[in-house]
Parts: C-alpha cells; structure tokens; sequence
C-alpha cells in the first residue's frame, strides 16, 4: 500500500518536474579525443577526433546566456576524455568562478596526483571512475594492457579526497558478471563509498560486439546481486538511471525509474549542438550553440524530451508499464525510433518465466 | 518560489531530498557539498614590496597547494566549514630571495576571500 501511495506520488513528482525542467545538470562533451579504445564506446571516441575540442570561450557563451538563479547547476566535462584537453583546470575554474559546480568523467589513465590536486584547485566537486572489472577484464574491455593500475591509482587519490563527490562505475558484460563480487570485495578495500553499474547499449563499437551484452537470466542477476548487496549497506551500489526495471524498480536505486534527458539534465556536444546525455541519438539535438541562444533553446524546445508520447509505439505501444517506463531511457532510441533498442523490464520478466 | 515549494513537498513526500540529488547515465554524482572558498591573494617581499615567484601556498590539512606566479599571484579553491589556514613557504632554495616561512588562519570564509602576505628574508 505505501508503495503504491509512493508511486503514484512519484508520477505527480514526475510530471511536474518535466512541466517545470529546471535544468540541475549540464554535460559538456569538451573533447571527442580519447586516449582509449574501449570495446564497448558509445562514442566511437580514437585518439584523433575529427572535431576540435571545443574553445573554453564558446562554451562559457552559452553559460553565460543562463540566468543565475537559486537551482543549483552541475557542469559534467565529458568526452572523449576530458583530461587530454590541456586546459582542463581553466575549464574547471571559469565554471566554478560562475557559481555553477563542476565535476569529470574519467577513464583515470592520466590521474596523478599532480592532476588531482590541479582539479581541486580547480573547485572540481565530483568525480567519476570507470572500472569495468579487476585487471585481466579492465584491460581487455578498456584494451589497453595499463588501464587497471592506472585507475587504481586514481581512485587511490580520488578516495583519499573529502571534497569529492566519487564513485566509481562498472559496464556489466559476459566477462565481468561472474566477477561482480571480487569487485565488490575491492572497491570496499579500497575505500570507495559509490558504486554504480550499467549495461552496454548496442551503439557505437560496442554493436559489433554480443560479448558485451548480456542475456535475460544475466540481467536479473545483476538485478538480484545489487538488491542484497544494498541491504548490506557496506557500498552505496545501484542501477544505473538506464533503464525501468519492472518489479526491481525501488529495489536497486534510491527511488523509481526517471529519465531526465531533458528534463533536468542539458548537453551541450563537441559540435556546439544543444541536447541532453550525450550518448542519446544525435537526431535529438535542439539547436547549437553558434546559432541559438543556449537558455531559450532549453527553456522553449526540447518537446520530444518532456513529452514521451511519441515513444508508444513498438513494444511500447500496449506495454501495460508504460506510465512509469515512458519508453525506458532516452538513448534506447536511435534510428527510425520505431522501437526501443532494449528492454530491461522484459528481459526481467522473459528471466523470471524461464 | 511556488513552484520550488511544491517540488519540495512532492519530492518530500515520495522520497525526500534524494529525488534531487541525482546522476545521469554515464555522468557524475553532484556536487553536493559545496563548502569551498576561493583564495585569491598576492605574496611579496617585506623589505621591498615585489613580487615574489614561486613560493608554495598550501591549504593546511588538505594536499592542496600552488606556486605564485611571476606576479606572486596564486589562485585556488579551498574545501571548508569556513575557517582554514594556509601556509606560505620558500621552497625553491636561492631562487627568487629567500624568506622565511608563515602561516595565515582564515575565519568565516565564505565565497571568495583576498589574502595578501608580506614575507620576511630569512
């Protein structure tokens, strides 16, 4: 009964924050050049990026056009990887120096302790890891043979730091599933209080790849291993935002499924186009940032973001979870958009049947 | 306002603060604490008011720390309840003079704070 009351408190909680959309987090994809070659990038991101970073002055225009207010704002540099832009700390600074926070997704390849206390000074706030398995499955997702101890290092430093905001984030595949306890068991060791874990979306290279995605009975346990491992309380684990759970849903994250692309959360791409996650279609974008006004493109478009209508269609059309998925995350549509590129709540529920 | 407001109450009545306080898909937490001070300031000599270059500030109880440039100028955030210390030191031996070591507490910090320092030659 009280979750019932809660959820139907959370729809109205939903459709007022989508009538409203105060924009609380703004990625910036700040460089499309990677020092990487993950098997799984959504970004296809190589060493050489057929795009220029973005001048730190073209962005802080379209800052600039957001008015200051009482919402508190949260700048995420992403990329590509962030920290191959030698001006990373200026970045930082300018933003911060606007009253909005900051924070980066990293790789860790390049996180010393010189780059770390550069980001402090910087005011950087929160932090992000990505650690997709102990060192063999690290290395061979992040296909790089140093890439575990280089972001073991990194989350050395990152742990060891009260003003950060960290956690560490780990791309579930067929390699690392059987290996999410000793991760577990080594993210405590090491001190790390948030640990949030994904599912590989079929875009970009990792497409190629069906080692990288897994099956239904997979899926569900990941489902069942982040459930008990939450009521243990050691490491704040969950599901990441990705995706409706069905009868998982309030189990592995704090509270209900909710995809705020576009409705809290903005972008602004390596081609100056105005969006929201950058790992949503690019067909999405509202504009760009050297033709519009940054503000009023957020504040007066984005429709296909705060009114998920026209995503009933496909499986979703006679879904009977419909009203609390709303066509599950905004970056399962892609292409034509005439169906979502997958659903977890019936890969749950084809798992729970078998 | 109004609209702050009712967000609040939902918010509050479905899950609290936490309906706020999220990430995206491939993002970062927030930021949520949000305790720090910028300190701007400029170091120079006692004896001769210049500038002086490369004489490390560090925010005491943190690893933060940062060299004055050539107009003795350093910059950085400092993550505090308000009141911290910084520390100013000549570490670069002979170079640019020496001078002797001091330390500065600051009360009640908030936002930005401007902290010039006048060094003694050792």
């Amino acid at each position: 009964m009280i979750r019932y009351i809660k959820r139907e408190i959370f729809r109205g909680f939903k459709k007022h924050e989508t009538r409203v959309h105060p924009l609380n987090y703004l990625f910036w994809e700040c460089t499309s050049r990677c020092n990487l070659n993950c098997l799984h990038c959504g970004s296809d991101c190589t060493k050489d990026s057929s795009y220029d970073d973005m001048p730190l002055a073209d962005f802080l225009s379209a800052l600039d056009t957001i008015p200051h207010t009482s919402e508190r704002i949260t700048v995420v540099l992403t990329g590509g990887e962030p920290l191959l832009r030698s001006d990373i700390e200026q970045c930082g600074m300018e933003i911060r120096k606007r009253g909005m926070h900051w924070s980066m997704v990293s790789n860790g390849y390049l996180y010393d302790e010189q780059k770390h206390i550069a980001l402090l000074n910087a005011g950087m706030g929160a932090l992000t890891f990505s650690l997709d398995g102990l060192e063999e499955n690290h290395n061979w997702l992040r296909n790089a043979k140093n890439s575990f101890s280089k972001a073991d290092r990194a989350i050395d430093l990152a742990v060891k730091s009260p003003r950060l905001n960290f956690d560490v984030v780990t791309c579930v595949n067929q390699r690392n599933l059987t290996e999410l306890p000793a991760i577990y068991d080594y993210l405590i060791q090491k001190g790390v209080k948030a640990w949030r874990l994904f599912t590989i979306v079929p875009i970009g290279r990792a497409r190629h790849n069906p080692d990288l995605f897994l099956a239904d009975q997979q899926l569900k346990e990941v489902m069942d291993f982040i459930k008990t491992r939450r009521k243990l309380s050691l490491i704040d684990v969950k599901f990441s935002c990705e995706g409706f759970v069905g009868t998982y849903e309030n189990q592995v994250r704090n509270g209900f499924f909710f995809c705020r692309a576009g409705i809290n959360i903005g972008s602004i791409l390596i081609d100056g186009s105005i969006s929201a996650c950058p790992n949503i279609d690019r067909s999405f974008a509202q504009g760009d940032i050297y033709h519009d006004n940054f503000f009023d493109t957020w504040q007066s478009k984005f429709k296909p973001f705060r009114d998920r209508g026209w995503t009933k269609t496909g499986q979703c059309k006679k879904c009977s979870d419909y009203n609390d998925c709303l066509g599950n995350g905004m970056h399962y549509w892609h292409g034509e958009k005439e169906n979502v590129l997958v659903c977890h709540n019936e890969k749950i529920k084809c798992a729970s049947k078998n | 306002m109004k609209r702050n407001w009712l967000r609040a109450i939902l918010g509050g009545l479905s899950f609290g603060t936490m309906l706020f306080v999220f990430e995206a898909c491939y993002g970062t937490p927030q930021d949520n604490a949000g305790f720090d001070v910028l300190v701007q300031g400029k170091v120079k000599s006692k004896a001769t008011g210049q500038a002086i270059k490369g004489i490390k500030v560090s925010a005491v109880y943190s690893p933060q720390f940062q060299y004055t440039d050539d107009q003795g100028k350093f910059s950085f955030y400092v993550y505090t309840g308000g009141t911290f210390a910084l520390k100013f030191q000549d570490t670069d031996s002979i170079q640019n003079g020496t001078y002797q070591s001091k330390d500065t507490t600051l009360y009640n910090a908030r936002d930005t704070v401007f902290v010039d320092v006048a060094l003694e030659n050792n």
